[in-house]
Protein backbone atom coordinates (compact mmCIF):
# COMPACT_ATOMS: atom_id res chain seq x y z
CA UNK A 1 0.00 0.00 0.00
CA UNK A 2 2.73 2.38 1.06
CA UNK A 3 4.73 1.03 -1.95
CA UNK A 4 2.11 1.77 -4.12
CA UNK A 5 1.87 5.44 -2.95
CA UNK A 6 5.31 6.02 -2.98
CA UNK A 7 5.32 4.56 -6.57
CA UNK A 8 2.71 6.95 -7.59
CA UNK A 9 4.37 9.86 -6.23
CA UNK A 10 7.32 8.99 -8.36
CA UNK A 11 5.08 9.05 -11.40
CA UNK A 12 3.30 11.95 -10.46
CA UNK A 13 6.61 14.19 -9.56
CA UNK A 14 8.28 12.50 -13.03
CA UNK A 15 5.12 13.90 -14.98
CA UNK A 16 5.79 17.36 -13.04
CA UNK A 17 8.76 17.43 -14.04
CA UNK A 18 7.94 16.70 -17.62
CA UNK A 19 5.60 19.41 -17.22
CA UNK A 20 7.95 21.98 -16.30
CA UNK A 21 10.94 21.35 -18.45
CA UNK A 22 8.23 21.42 -21.63
CA UNK A 23 6.86 25.17 -19.97
CA UNK A 24 10.57 26.15 -19.17
CA UNK A 25 11.10 25.01 -23.25
CA UNK A 26 7.52 27.01 -24.48
CA UNK A 27 8.90 30.11 -22.69
CA UNK A 28 12.79 29.97 -23.47
CA UNK A 29 12.48 29.35 -27.36
CA UNK A 30 11.10 32.45 -28.48
CA UNK A 31 13.12 34.66 -26.21
CA UNK A 32 15.77 32.93 -27.67
CA UNK A 33 14.59 32.90 -30.92
CA UNK A 34 13.69 37.25 -30.32
CA UNK A 35 17.27 38.00 -29.04
CA UNK A 36 18.90 35.46 -32.05
CA UNK A 37 19.96 38.16 -34.70
CA UNK A 38 17.35 38.04 -38.14
CA UNK A 39 19.07 37.33 -41.28
CA UNK A 40 20.27 40.31 -43.45
CA UNK A 41 19.32 40.63 -46.68
CA UNK A 42 21.38 40.08 -49.34
CA UNK A 43 22.96 43.36 -50.59
CA UNK A 44 23.06 41.90 -54.13
CA UNK A 45 19.48 42.49 -55.82
CA UNK A 46 18.51 40.14 -58.62
CA UNK A 47 20.75 41.64 -61.08
CA UNK A 48 23.63 40.64 -58.62
CA UNK A 49 24.39 44.20 -58.64
CA UNK A 50 24.59 46.77 -55.58
CA UNK A 51 24.71 50.38 -55.44
CA UNK A 52 27.30 52.29 -54.00
CA UNK A 53 26.42 54.85 -51.34
CA UNK A 54 28.58 58.10 -51.18
CA UNK A 55 31.32 57.16 -54.27
CA UNK A 56 30.16 58.91 -57.38
CA UNK A 57 32.18 57.94 -60.61
CA UNK A 58 33.63 61.56 -60.53
CA UNK A 59 35.36 60.74 -57.16
CA UNK A 60 36.94 57.84 -58.81
CA UNK A 61 37.40 59.28 -62.18
CA UNK A 62 41.09 58.88 -62.51
CA UNK A 63 44.03 56.98 -61.52
CA UNK A 64 45.22 57.16 -58.26
CA UNK A 65 41.53 58.72 -56.72
CA UNK A 66 39.78 56.88 -54.42
CA UNK A 67 36.97 56.63 -51.70
CA UNK A 68 35.16 54.94 -48.92
CA UNK A 69 31.70 54.46 -49.57
CA UNK A 70 29.10 52.19 -48.56
CA UNK A 71 26.75 49.08 -50.25
CA UNK A 72 23.47 47.84 -48.69
CA UNK A 73 24.76 48.72 -45.29
CA UNK A 74 28.59 47.70 -45.31
CA UNK A 75 31.51 49.95 -45.76
CA UNK A 76 33.16 49.55 -49.34
CA UNK A 77 36.48 51.55 -50.84
CA UNK A 78 36.44 52.41 -54.48
CA UNK A 79 39.21 53.35 -56.59
CA UNK A 80 40.91 53.82 -59.66
CA UNK A 81 44.64 51.77 -60.20
CA UNK A 82 47.52 53.13 -62.24
CA UNK A 83 46.34 50.74 -65.06
CA UNK A 84 43.16 52.70 -65.18
CA UNK A 85 41.34 49.88 -63.70
CA UNK A 86 38.41 50.66 -61.32
CA UNK A 87 38.54 47.61 -57.98
CA UNK A 88 36.55 47.87 -55.06
CA UNK A 89 37.06 46.14 -51.65
CA UNK A 90 34.39 45.79 -48.77
CA UNK A 91 36.50 47.68 -46.09
CA UNK A 92 35.60 45.39 -43.45
CA UNK A 93 39.61 44.83 -42.11
CA UNK A 94 39.80 41.27 -41.88
CA UNK A 95 41.61 41.54 -38.69
CA UNK A 96 39.47 43.55 -36.20
CA UNK A 97 36.58 45.04 -38.35
CA UNK A 98 37.37 48.95 -38.78
CA UNK A 99 36.84 50.42 -42.28
CA UNK A 100 39.77 50.70 -44.13
CA UNK A 101 41.12 53.33 -46.12
CA UNK A 102 42.64 54.05 -49.58
CA UNK A 103 45.88 55.83 -49.76
CA UNK A 104 47.11 56.07 -53.43
CA UNK A 105 50.19 53.49 -52.76
CA UNK A 106 48.33 51.25 -50.29
CA UNK A 107 44.68 50.14 -48.18
CA UNK A 108 45.57 50.78 -44.42
CA UNK A 109 43.76 50.60 -41.77
CA UNK A 110 44.11 53.32 -38.83
CA UNK A 111 43.17 50.99 -35.90
CA UNK A 112 46.38 48.76 -36.22
CA UNK A 113 48.12 49.56 -38.55
CA UNK A 114 47.12 46.81 -40.87
CA UNK A 115 48.28 47.14 -44.29
CA UNK A 116 46.83 45.62 -47.89
CA UNK A 117 48.33 46.28 -51.53
CA UNK A 118 45.94 47.30 -54.30
CA UNK A 119 45.42 43.95 -54.31
CA UNK A 120 43.71 43.74 -51.10
CA UNK A 121 46.78 41.21 -50.31
CA UNK A 122 47.79 41.69 -46.46
CA UNK A 123 51.75 42.44 -46.63
CA UNK A 124 51.78 44.08 -43.06
CA UNK A 125 50.64 44.23 -39.30
CA UNK A 126 48.04 42.14 -38.03
CA UNK A 127 45.45 41.46 -40.51
CA UNK A 128 45.54 37.10 -41.35
CA UNK A 129 43.78 37.44 -44.27
CA UNK A 130 43.19 39.51 -47.81
CA UNK A 131 40.42 42.05 -48.25
CA UNK A 132 37.10 40.61 -49.92
CA UNK A 133 37.14 42.10 -53.68
CA UNK A 134 34.15 43.13 -55.04
CA UNK A 135 33.38 43.44 -58.82
CA UNK A 136 32.52 47.13 -60.12
CA UNK A 137 30.77 48.97 -62.55
CA UNK A 138 29.57 52.14 -63.94
CA UNK A 139 25.90 52.24 -65.02
CA UNK A 140 23.50 55.34 -65.74
CA UNK A 141 25.97 57.40 -64.01
CA UNK A 142 26.05 55.47 -60.54
CA UNK A 143 28.21 52.84 -59.38
CA UNK A 144 27.40 49.13 -59.05
CA UNK A 145 29.20 46.53 -57.01
CA UNK A 146 28.90 42.85 -57.51
CA UNK A 147 30.38 39.48 -56.27
CA UNK A 148 33.61 37.99 -57.85
CA UNK A 149 33.06 34.51 -58.78
CA UNK A 150 35.99 32.18 -58.27
CA UNK A 151 38.09 34.95 -57.10
CA UNK A 152 41.50 34.77 -55.69
CA UNK A 153 40.85 37.49 -53.29
CA UNK A 154 38.21 35.60 -51.56
CA UNK A 155 40.29 34.27 -49.45
CA UNK A 156 39.86 31.46 -46.88
CA UNK B 1 -3.11 41.14 20.25
CA UNK B 2 0.44 39.08 20.62
CA UNK B 3 2.96 41.96 20.41
CA UNK B 4 6.60 41.38 20.31
CA UNK B 5 8.26 42.07 23.73
CA UNK B 6 11.44 44.12 23.46
CA UNK B 7 14.20 42.11 24.57
CA UNK B 8 15.66 43.48 27.65
CA UNK B 9 19.29 43.84 25.80
CA UNK B 10 17.12 46.44 23.04
CA UNK B 11 16.08 48.13 26.31
CA UNK B 12 19.12 48.68 27.75
CA UNK B 13 20.62 50.44 24.37
CA UNK B 14 17.41 52.29 22.91
CA UNK B 15 17.20 55.86 23.70
CA UNK B 16 15.01 56.47 26.54
CA UNK B 17 11.07 57.01 25.77
CA UNK B 18 11.13 60.72 26.21
CA UNK B 19 12.85 61.26 23.28
CA UNK B 20 10.85 60.59 19.84
CA UNK B 21 14.20 58.12 18.26
CA UNK B 22 13.11 56.05 21.24
CA UNK B 23 9.84 56.11 21.19
CA UNK B 24 9.87 55.31 17.01
CA UNK B 25 12.48 52.30 17.67
CA UNK B 26 10.12 50.72 20.57
CA UNK B 27 7.40 51.03 17.90
CA UNK B 28 9.32 49.26 15.28
CA UNK B 29 11.01 46.42 17.85
CA UNK B 30 7.65 46.03 19.13
CA UNK B 31 6.32 45.09 15.39
CA UNK B 32 8.98 43.30 13.94
CA UNK B 33 11.21 41.19 15.19
CA UNK B 34 14.16 41.90 14.05
CA UNK B 35 16.56 43.17 17.44
CA UNK B 36 18.78 40.45 16.52
CA UNK B 37 19.67 42.06 13.32
CA UNK B 38 19.64 45.23 14.25
CA UNK B 39 22.29 44.68 17.71
CA UNK B 40 24.42 42.35 15.37
CA UNK B 41 25.10 45.59 13.29
CA UNK B 42 25.19 47.50 16.46
CA UNK B 43 27.96 45.47 17.57
CA UNK B 44 29.87 45.76 14.44
CA UNK B 45 33.55 46.51 14.25
CA UNK B 46 36.35 47.48 11.77
CA UNK B 47 40.19 47.13 12.54
CA UNK B 48 41.74 50.10 13.75
CA UNK B 49 45.85 49.90 12.29
CA UNK B 50 48.22 51.32 9.98
CA UNK B 51 46.50 49.41 6.77
CA UNK B 52 42.83 50.41 7.57
CA UNK B 53 42.05 53.15 5.20
CA UNK B 54 42.02 50.05 2.40
CA UNK B 55 38.54 49.07 4.14
CA UNK B 56 37.47 52.23 2.74
CA UNK B 57 37.52 51.07 -1.19
CA UNK B 58 34.19 49.21 -0.58
CA UNK B 59 32.31 52.23 0.52
CA UNK B 60 33.86 54.42 -1.95
CA UNK B 61 32.41 51.73 -4.44
CA UNK B 62 29.04 52.27 -3.41
CA UNK B 63 29.23 55.76 -3.05
CA UNK B 64 30.51 56.38 -6.82
CA UNK B 65 27.77 53.63 -8.13
CA UNK B 66 25.33 55.85 -6.24
CA UNK B 67 26.57 58.55 -8.42
CA UNK B 68 26.15 55.76 -11.32
CA UNK B 69 22.56 55.49 -10.70
CA UNK B 70 21.60 59.20 -10.14
CA UNK B 71 23.23 60.49 -13.16
CA UNK B 72 22.46 57.63 -14.88
CA UNK B 73 18.79 58.05 -14.51
CA UNK B 74 19.10 61.72 -15.80
CA UNK B 75 21.49 61.20 -19.07
CA UNK B 76 18.13 58.74 -19.59
CA UNK B 77 15.46 61.46 -19.85
CA UNK B 78 16.79 62.98 -22.64
CA UNK B 79 18.91 59.98 -24.49
CA UNK B 80 17.18 58.33 -27.37
CA UNK B 81 18.24 55.31 -28.33
CA UNK B 82 17.02 55.90 -31.99
CA UNK B 83 19.01 59.19 -32.57
CA UNK B 84 21.71 57.86 -29.99
CA UNK B 85 24.26 60.96 -30.95
CA UNK B 86 22.10 63.81 -31.68
CA UNK B 87 20.33 63.10 -28.72
CA UNK B 88 23.87 62.93 -26.31
CA UNK B 89 24.74 66.06 -28.75
CA UNK B 90 21.60 68.12 -27.38
CA UNK B 91 22.64 66.95 -23.72
CA UNK B 92 26.10 67.75 -24.32
CA UNK B 93 25.45 71.66 -26.13
CA UNK B 94 22.02 72.27 -24.70
CA UNK B 95 20.59 70.65 -21.89
CA UNK B 96 21.44 72.88 -18.70
CA UNK B 97 24.50 71.19 -16.70
CA UNK B 98 23.91 68.64 -19.28
CA UNK B 99 27.98 68.44 -20.16
CA UNK B 100 28.57 68.35 -16.52
CA UNK B 101 26.19 65.57 -15.52
CA UNK B 102 27.44 63.68 -18.61
CA UNK B 103 31.26 64.18 -17.11
CA UNK B 104 30.53 62.98 -13.93
CA UNK B 105 29.07 59.63 -15.17
CA UNK B 106 32.12 59.26 -17.24
CA UNK B 107 34.54 60.30 -14.60
CA UNK B 108 32.43 58.36 -11.55
CA UNK B 109 32.40 55.15 -14.12
CA UNK B 110 36.31 55.53 -14.25
CA UNK B 111 36.99 56.26 -10.79
CA UNK B 112 34.74 52.90 -10.13
CA UNK B 113 36.73 50.91 -12.11
CA UNK B 114 40.00 52.39 -10.99
CA UNK B 115 38.60 51.82 -7.05
CA UNK B 116 37.67 48.14 -7.96
CA UNK B 117 40.99 47.14 -9.08
CA UNK B 118 42.25 49.00 -5.59
CA UNK B 119 39.45 47.19 -3.63
CA UNK B 120 40.54 43.84 -5.09
CA UNK B 121 43.99 43.80 -4.70
CA UNK B 122 43.81 45.34 -1.54
CA UNK B 123 41.45 42.36 -0.67
CA UNK B 124 44.18 39.87 -2.15
CA UNK B 125 47.22 41.71 -0.38
CA UNK B 126 45.62 41.19 2.99
CA UNK B 127 44.12 37.54 2.25
CA UNK B 128 40.72 38.70 2.76
CA UNK B 129 39.64 36.10 0.34
CA UNK B 130 40.63 33.24 2.27
CA UNK B 131 38.03 30.65 4.19
CA UNK B 132 35.10 31.41 5.22
CA UNK B 133 34.85 34.62 3.00
CA UNK B 134 34.88 32.43 -0.31
CA UNK B 135 31.47 33.54 -1.05
CA UNK B 136 32.49 37.32 -0.41
CA UNK B 137 35.34 36.89 -2.74
CA UNK B 138 32.84 35.38 -5.29
CA UNK B 139 30.78 37.80 -5.71
CA UNK B 140 32.88 40.55 -5.65
CA UNK B 141 34.59 38.73 -8.69
CA UNK B 142 31.40 39.18 -10.09
CA UNK B 143 30.69 42.61 -9.64
CA UNK B 144 34.24 43.52 -10.77
CA UNK B 145 33.24 41.75 -14.22
CA UNK B 146 29.40 43.41 -14.16
CA UNK B 147 31.26 46.96 -13.80
CA UNK B 148 33.86 45.86 -16.86
CA UNK B 149 30.71 45.07 -18.62
CA UNK B 150 29.01 48.41 -18.05
CA UNK B 151 31.81 49.98 -18.79
CA UNK B 152 31.97 47.86 -22.30
CA UNK B 153 27.75 48.66 -22.94
CA UNK B 154 27.83 52.23 -21.93
CA UNK B 155 30.76 53.23 -24.26
CA UNK B 156 28.86 52.84 -27.46
CA UNK B 157 25.68 54.48 -26.31
CA UNK B 158 27.07 58.25 -27.35
CA UNK B 159 27.85 56.76 -30.95
CA UNK B 160 30.33 59.15 -31.86
CA UNK B 161 33.44 57.26 -34.25
CA UNK B 162 35.55 56.30 -31.51
CA UNK B 163 32.65 54.32 -29.69
CA UNK B 164 31.32 53.02 -32.94
CA UNK B 165 34.92 51.39 -33.81
CA UNK B 166 35.86 50.63 -30.39
CA UNK B 167 33.21 48.39 -30.22
CA UNK B 168 33.50 46.56 -33.11
CA UNK B 169 37.07 45.99 -32.59
CA UNK B 170 35.93 44.98 -29.16
CA UNK B 171 33.40 42.49 -30.47
CA UNK B 172 35.26 41.14 -33.20
CA UNK B 173 37.51 39.91 -29.94
CA UNK B 174 34.48 37.70 -28.81
CA UNK B 175 33.92 36.25 -32.34
CA UNK B 176 37.38 34.61 -32.33
CA UNK B 177 36.63 32.73 -28.99
CA UNK B 178 36.27 29.03 -30.22
CA UNK B 179 32.79 27.36 -30.61
CA UNK B 180 30.41 29.81 -29.83
CA UNK B 181 32.43 33.32 -30.57
CA UNK B 182 30.70 33.91 -33.23
CA UNK B 183 26.95 33.27 -32.39
CA UNK B 184 27.91 35.24 -28.95
CA UNK B 185 29.28 38.36 -31.03
CA UNK B 186 26.49 38.30 -33.34
CA UNK B 187 23.91 38.01 -30.58
CA UNK B 188 26.19 40.82 -28.78
CA UNK B 189 25.81 42.80 -32.04
CA UNK B 190 22.25 41.78 -33.13
CA UNK B 191 23.98 40.84 -36.40
CA UNK B 192 27.08 40.76 -38.58
CA UNK B 193 27.31 44.31 -37.55
CA UNK B 194 27.33 47.09 -35.12
CA UNK B 195 24.52 49.23 -36.32
CA UNK B 196 21.91 50.96 -34.21
CA UNK B 197 20.19 47.30 -33.34
CA UNK B 198 23.41 46.91 -31.09
CA UNK B 199 22.49 49.85 -29.45
CA UNK B 200 18.95 48.87 -28.50
CA UNK B 201 21.08 46.01 -26.85
CA UNK B 202 23.28 47.39 -25.15
CA UNK B 203 21.42 50.31 -24.10
CA UNK B 204 18.85 47.62 -22.29
CA UNK B 205 21.96 45.54 -21.05
CA UNK B 206 23.02 49.08 -19.78
CA UNK B 207 20.45 50.54 -17.64
CA UNK B 208 17.91 47.51 -17.09
CA UNK B 209 19.39 44.22 -16.71
CA UNK B 210 23.38 45.35 -15.84
CA UNK B 211 21.49 47.45 -12.78
CA UNK B 212 19.25 44.42 -11.53
CA UNK B 213 22.07 41.91 -11.91
CA UNK B 214 24.62 44.52 -10.04
CA UNK B 215 22.02 45.12 -6.92
CA UNK B 216 21.44 41.72 -6.40
CA UNK B 217 25.28 41.00 -6.43
CA UNK B 218 25.89 44.26 -4.24
CA UNK B 219 23.48 42.74 -1.35
CA UNK B 220 24.70 39.41 -1.52
CA UNK B 221 28.25 40.82 -0.99
CA UNK B 222 27.12 43.19 1.70
CA UNK B 223 24.95 40.53 3.65
CA UNK B 224 28.23 37.77 3.46
CA UNK B 225 30.63 40.79 4.99
CA UNK B 226 27.60 41.79 7.93
CA UNK B 227 27.11 38.23 8.94
CA UNK B 228 30.96 37.44 9.32
CA UNK B 229 32.47 40.97 10.01
CA UNK B 230 35.35 42.21 8.84
CA UNK B 231 38.53 40.63 8.17
CA UNK B 232 41.77 41.03 9.28
CA UNK B 233 45.27 40.44 8.41
CA UNK B 234 47.25 37.75 10.23
CA UNK B 235 49.48 40.51 11.83
CA UNK B 236 46.57 42.10 13.37
CA UNK B 237 45.47 38.55 14.20
CA UNK B 238 48.33 37.41 15.91
CA UNK B 239 48.59 40.78 18.40
CA UNK B 240 47.93 40.46 21.85
CA UNK B 241 44.49 41.56 22.75
CA UNK B 242 45.34 44.58 24.49
CA UNK B 243 46.92 46.08 21.25
CA UNK B 244 43.81 45.58 19.18
CA UNK B 245 42.01 48.46 18.36
CA UNK B 246 38.45 48.83 16.65
CA UNK B 247 36.04 51.46 16.08
CA UNK B 248 32.45 50.70 16.06
CA UNK B 249 31.04 50.77 12.70
CA UNK B 250 28.08 52.60 14.05
CA UNK B 251 28.94 55.54 13.85
CA UNK B 252 32.31 56.65 14.87
CA UNK B 253 33.57 54.30 11.55
CA UNK B 254 30.49 55.35 8.89
CA UNK B 255 30.88 59.44 10.08
CA UNK B 256 34.22 59.48 9.08
CA UNK B 257 33.76 57.98 5.49
CA UNK B 258 31.82 61.65 5.71
CA UNK B 259 35.14 63.72 4.37
CA UNK B 260 35.73 60.84 2.06
CA UNK B 261 32.40 60.97 -0.03
CA UNK B 262 32.72 65.09 0.23
CA UNK B 263 36.13 65.03 -1.04
CA UNK B 264 34.91 62.35 -3.89
CA UNK B 265 32.33 64.92 -4.49
CA UNK B 266 34.62 67.35 -5.17
CA UNK B 267 36.95 65.44 -7.15
CA UNK B 268 34.30 64.31 -9.41
CA UNK B 269 32.38 68.22 -10.02
CA UNK B 270 35.87 69.31 -10.62
CA UNK B 271 37.13 66.63 -12.92
CA UNK B 272 33.79 66.91 -15.13
CA UNK B 273 34.39 71.01 -15.63
CA UNK B 274 38.58 70.67 -16.19
CA UNK B 275 38.37 67.44 -18.26
CA UNK B 276 34.52 67.03 -19.76
CA UNK B 277 33.86 64.02 -22.03
CA UNK B 278 33.98 64.70 -25.66
CA UNK B 279 31.99 63.78 -27.93
CA UNK B 280 33.58 62.51 -31.35
CA UNK B 281 31.71 63.30 -34.46
CA UNK B 282 28.91 60.97 -35.47
CA UNK B 283 29.71 57.49 -36.04
CA UNK B 284 29.33 56.82 -40.07
CA UNK B 285 29.73 52.85 -40.65
CA UNK B 286 30.84 53.44 -44.19
CA UNK B 287 33.97 56.15 -43.55
CA UNK B 288 37.25 54.59 -42.86
CA UNK B 289 38.11 54.17 -39.37
CA UNK B 290 40.19 57.59 -37.62
CA UNK B 291 43.23 57.32 -35.93
CA UNK B 292 44.07 56.80 -32.22
CA UNK B 293 41.36 53.83 -31.52
CA UNK B 294 41.98 53.03 -28.35
CA UNK B 295 39.54 50.92 -25.37
CA UNK B 296 39.31 52.76 -22.52
CA UNK B 297 42.33 52.39 -20.28
CA UNK B 298 40.76 49.14 -18.40
CA UNK B 299 40.52 47.03 -21.58
CA UNK B 300 44.47 48.05 -22.63
CA UNK B 301 46.44 45.39 -20.84
CA UNK B 302 44.31 42.68 -22.87
CA UNK B 303 44.22 44.46 -25.89
CA UNK B 304 48.00 45.09 -25.86
CA UNK B 305 48.69 41.24 -24.59
CA UNK B 306 46.44 39.98 -27.48
CA UNK B 307 48.46 42.20 -29.74
CA UNK B 308 51.72 39.95 -29.09
CA UNK B 309 49.65 36.78 -30.43
CA UNK B 310 48.81 38.40 -33.90
CA UNK B 311 47.05 35.52 -36.80
CA UNK B 312 47.21 31.77 -36.14
CA UNK B 313 48.08 32.71 -32.47
CA UNK B 314 45.17 34.71 -31.33
CA UNK B 315 43.97 32.13 -29.65
CA UNK B 316 46.46 31.20 -27.50
CA UNK B 317 46.59 34.92 -26.48
CA UNK B 318 42.80 34.67 -25.83
CA UNK B 319 43.29 31.58 -23.55
CA UNK B 320 46.01 32.94 -21.32
CA UNK B 321 43.70 35.91 -20.90
CA UNK B 322 40.79 33.66 -19.89
CA UNK B 323 43.28 31.92 -17.33
CA UNK B 324 43.30 35.29 -15.72
CA UNK B 325 39.90 35.39 -14.40
CA UNK B 326 40.17 31.94 -13.99
CA UNK B 327 42.59 31.62 -11.10
CA UNK B 328 40.97 34.55 -9.47
CA UNK B 329 38.11 32.29 -9.69
CA UNK B 330 39.72 28.89 -7.68
CA UNK B 331 42.18 31.11 -5.21
CA UNK B 332 40.06 30.69 -2.20
CA UNK B 333 39.89 27.18 -2.36
CA UNK B 334 43.95 26.79 -3.00
CA UNK B 335 45.05 29.33 -0.17
CA UNK B 336 44.77 28.15 3.43
CA UNK B 337 43.93 30.21 6.01
CA UNK B 338 46.93 29.17 7.40
CA UNK B 339 49.56 32.27 8.73
CA UNK B 340 53.01 32.00 7.07
CA UNK B 341 51.72 29.81 4.89
CA UNK B 342 54.48 28.15 2.02
CA UNK B 343 51.42 28.08 -0.45
CA UNK B 344 50.45 31.26 0.86
CA UNK B 345 53.88 33.00 0.40
CA UNK B 346 53.73 31.55 -3.28
CA UNK B 347 50.42 33.29 -4.46
CA UNK B 348 51.52 36.40 -3.05
CA UNK B 349 54.35 36.68 -5.55
CA UNK B 350 52.46 35.58 -7.89
CA UNK B 351 50.07 38.50 -6.98
CA UNK B 352 52.74 40.65 -7.25
CA UNK B 353 53.52 39.88 -10.64
CA UNK B 354 50.00 39.99 -11.89
CA UNK B 355 49.90 43.83 -10.27
CA UNK B 356 52.94 44.61 -12.38
CA UNK B 357 51.74 42.84 -15.19
CA UNK B 358 48.58 43.95 -15.30
CA UNK B 359 50.47 48.07 -15.05
CA UNK B 360 53.40 47.58 -16.94
CA UNK B 361 50.38 46.18 -20.18
CA UNK B 362 48.71 49.08 -19.19
CA UNK B 363 51.03 51.46 -19.86
CA UNK B 364 52.28 50.26 -23.11
CA UNK B 365 49.22 50.06 -24.11
CA UNK B 366 48.89 53.53 -23.90
CA UNK B 367 52.13 54.29 -24.74
CA UNK B 368 51.71 52.29 -28.28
Amino acid sequence: MAENENKSRRNFLGILGALGLGWIGALVYPIFRYLSPQKVPDPFGEDGLALVENINPADVARPGMGKNGGYGGRGLIVFRNKSNKLKAFDSKCTHAGCNVEFQGDKIYCNCHGGTYDLNGKNIAGPPPKPLTELGVEEKDGALYVFRMVNDKAEGA
Amino acid sequence: MDKYEIPPDAESRLPSNDKVTGRAARFLLGRYKIWPIISHLLDKTVPHYRHSYWYNMGGILLFLFSVQVITGILLMIYYRPAEPWLSVQRIVMEVPFGNIIRSVHHWSANLMVLTIFLHMFSTFFMKAYRPPREFTWLTGLGLAALTLLFGFSGYLLPWDDLSFFATRVGISEIDKAPFIGGWLGDLARGGPDVTLDTIGRFYVLHVTVLPLLILGLISAHLLFIQIQGMSETDSFTALPPEKKKYSKFFSDYLFGEIPVWLALSALLIALAAAFPRELMPEADPFASAPEGIKPEWYFLSQFQLLKLFPGSIELLGLVILGLVPLSFLVLPFIDRSIPADSRGRVILKLGIVAVLGLTAFTIWGWLS
